[in-house]
């Protein structure tokens, strides 16, 4: 559902008005009343609206067993294939991109891609390009626990919680 | 126990209030104690939440201040420090005007640049007993667990600075208003970011973030005046303390003072005063009727128990006199 203006001009009213305790209840009411009419979190860009059916743009950076590319193959390893199944689960195509991280990552941040997949972990040096998924699977590497996460456009929040949910749901399987 | 500003004896009103002052600084760093750990929890890549975590951090600074001060106030004056350590509550209130200061400009800072910049902030999902919530209502939540407290904190504050002539507390009672302030723009910011408004939280924050600064220059301006031994002014720094015009009047009435004027500094919670006397013609005070004089100032306030009465023979200029005639200065 799209946001309805008079929702925003609601709540810059409450929140320009409020000095004093009895804002906070006005506050929850914005909440309340904004949680009723529409999803939270939405998309500051429509990402999870327009994939949703459309086109999901994946930029993929070689990682095996994560990710593994082939010439003129689509990518295998098990994040292409957790991607082809989300993808599927919103009814949307997927368009491949492959390339090294920081080309990908860029292109991320300029909003040409919509997820980066690469074998990231929550230590990923990326962070200022994109937003982390939650960690959807932990491995043991070098007698460290890493923690394995996907990137998605900043504060595209709908999408990535959409993201997820999925991963949570069914990353650990596999 | 008789409790005591140096050796200024405090009268059983401002010594309930020192008492009381002291305990809800305890209980304002227990409360930010849990406030840090919880922000901690849910902050996660959230720049917003980090800025509110920084600055609970930097509200520590005012409640430990007060706490050092409050102990060091209490020695007595030595030969090494014959004025008495009252000054660290103006070295304290520095310090809190300081942290208050900074908190707002380094909000500024953070949330202008994210306008910017347009940083769009991401809020995803955390795993809460197994079941994928979105963040952001748990950051609601966090956030609105921590409005109370800091308000309710304040209020009993800026009471207490009133009686018992503290600036650190004032400070702090500011500080915990930029707290409860935060909390709510962090609030309103993350409502913001639900419903795809990626510029809300940093215009929440910068519209707050100005408030907190001007409270800021507010405490640092006075605290340093304070230091700079400008004349005394009430708690607020809003006007100057009545206590002088008392010592005043009470000299002038004195049937041998013709012209009166003090210099009046505040040394923290008491004041350091310096009443220049012109007696009348063919008068001349005795040891006697000094002591009497300066006793009859110190039953005026408890803030005034350090005083210095100077017959003179005309007034210097920065207490009433005529021009060109300073203290400082010998007037031939």
């Amino acid at each position: 559902m799209k946001v309805e203006g008079v929702e925003i001009v609601v709540a810059l009213f409450l929140w320009s008005g409020m000095r004093r305790f009895r804002s906070l209840l006005a506050v929850t009411c914005v909440a309340l009343l904004t949680g009723c009419s529409m999803a939270i979190p939405t998309d500051p860009d429509g990402t999870l609206d327009r994939v949703t059916g459309g086109t999901l743009r994946v930029g993929v950076s070689e990682r095996p067993p994560w990710v593994e590319t082939a010439e003129g193959e689509e990518p295998g390893g098990t994040e292409p294939e957790l991607i082809r199944e989300f993808a599927e689960s919103i009814d949307a195509e997927t368009e491949w991109t492959e390339g090294g991280e920081e080309r990908l990552l860029k292109a991320l941040e300029r909003g040409e891609l919509d997820v980066v997949i690469g074998g990231f972990t929550d230590q990923t040096p990326w962070v200022d390009y994109g937003a982390l998924t939650v960690p959807y699977a932990e491995e043991e590497y070098e007698g460290a626990r890493e923690k394995h996460v996907m990137i998605v456009r900043m504060g595209e929040n709908a999408f990535l919680v959409a993201l997820e949910r999925f991963l949570l749901a069914e990353g650990a399987t596999a | 126990m008789t409790t005591h500003f140096g050796r200024t004896e405090l009268p059983p009103a401002q010594a309930s209030a020192l008492r009381r002052a002291i305990r809800f600084e305890r209980y304002t760093l227990i409360f930010l104690a849990v406030a840090i750990t919880l922000v901690f929890l849910v902050m996660g890549s959230s720049q917003a939440m980090k800025a509110a975590w920084i600055e609970d951090l930097l509200s520590l600074a005012p409640p430990i201040a007060f706490l050092i001060a409050v102990r060091i106030v209490n020695k007595r004056p030595t030969e090494k420090y014959p004025y008495g350590f009252h000054r660290s509550v103006g070295v304290a209130h520095l310090v809190a005007g300081v942290a208050l200061f900074a908190m707002g400009a380094f909000l500024i800072i953070d949330s202008l640049s994210g306008l910017i910049t347009a940083e769009h902030p991401p809020i995803g999902s955390i795993v809460l007993f197994g079941n994928p919530i979105w963040l952001g209502w748990l950051m609601m939540i966090v956030m609105a667990l921590t409005i109370p407290l800091p308000i309710y904190f304040g209020r009993v504050k800026m009471k207490l600075a009133k009686e018992l002539h503290d600036k650190v507390l004032y400070a702090d009672a500011d500080m915990n208003k930029a707290d409860w302030m935060t909390a709510v723009g962090s609030i309103v910011g993350v409502a913001g970011i639900g419903i795809g408004l990626w510029w809300a939280d940093a215009a929440a924050a910068l519209f707050i973030a100005v408030s907190i600064v001007w409270d800021g220059v507010k405490n640092l301006r006075a605290a340093i005046t304070d230091l700079m031994d400008t004349r005394a002014t009430t708690f607020d720094d809003g006007e100057p303390h009545p206590v002088s015009q008392k010592v005043d009047d009470y000299l002038r009435d004195l049937p041998w003072a013709a012209e009166v004027g003090s210099r009046v500094r505040d040394q923290g919670h008491v004041f350091h005063v310096e009443s220049f006397i012109v007696p009348r013609p063919g008068e001349s005070p005795t040891v006697q009727q000094l002591l009497e004089a300066r006793d009859g100032c110190i039953e005026l306030d408890w803030k005034v128990e350090d005083i210095v009465l100077v017959p003179i023979d005309e007034l210097p200029e920065e207490v009433g006199g005529a021009r060109d005639t300073r203290q400082s200065e010998r007037n031939e």
